[in-house]
């Protein structure tokens, strides 16, 4: 009896389980394909619900960006302020490529959402940074 | 597409507030808790702000 109470204790650990730690190239490749395209580091990770909740998020923002006339910024390095929204844009990774691609976000002014759009662009683009950094954390093992 | 101010602000609060939930906390519990809350501040503050903005000659 006492046998099988050591050989219980000795498998079930009171102690927090630790964190998974995925190597640095892996880590990098990971956090590469959660920015081409939004949700997909997270689904390698095998945090497939987190990762498809992400992906929708981002994607429905940038389409509703680009449906109410928002506009993408390209790279101008003319104008330094552009930057910042060329940057913003960017994360949103595939989408952006191939809605530049497709001519799309030229941005009409006049239109009643052009702001509304523009923001929702670039704010798309933003949590998909973060959403690669929370993956890199994971990734890391700095997170559960 | 033309959304109302409200709708376009109430869908980014929405988007915003998942993210920001679904990356700071781990418990399920937690994320609804923190999403709610970040949600109704994006729509308080946006109010707050709208109203303070009402009276100024813009």
């Amino acid at each position: 009896m006492e046998q099988t109470n050591e050989h219980l204790e000795s498998t079930v650990s009171t102690e927090p389980a630790e964190l998974r730690r995925i190597n640095m190239p892996a880590t990098l490749a990971i956090c590469f394909a959660g920015w081409l395209i939004p949700g997909l580091s997270h689904i390698l990770i095998g945090r497939w619900i987190r990762g498809l909740i992400f992906a929708a998020c981002v994607v429905v923002m940038f389409v509703l960006g680009l449906g109410m006339h928002g506009k993408l910024y390209d790279l101008n390095v003319e104008e330094p302020l552009q930057l910042l929204g060329f940057i913003a844009n960017l994360g949103a990774g595939l989408p952006y490529f191939i809605a530049e691609r497709m001519g799309l976000g030229v941005g009409a002014q006049t239109a009643q959402g052009y702001d509304y759009g523009t923001t929702y662009l670039w704010v798309c683009g933003l949590l998909n940074f973060l959403i690669v950094l929370d993956a890199f954390d994971i990734a890391q093992g700095r997170k559960p | 597409m033309n959304l109302s101010h409200f709708a376009a602000l109430t869908i980014f609060a929405l988007i915003v507030s998942t993210v920001f939930a679904l990356i700071t906390k781990n418990e399920p519990k937690e994320q609804f808790r923190y999403g709610v809350f970040v949600f109704l501040s994006f729509l308080a503050v946006a109010f707050a702000v709208g109203w303070f903005m009402y009276p100024l000659p813009l």
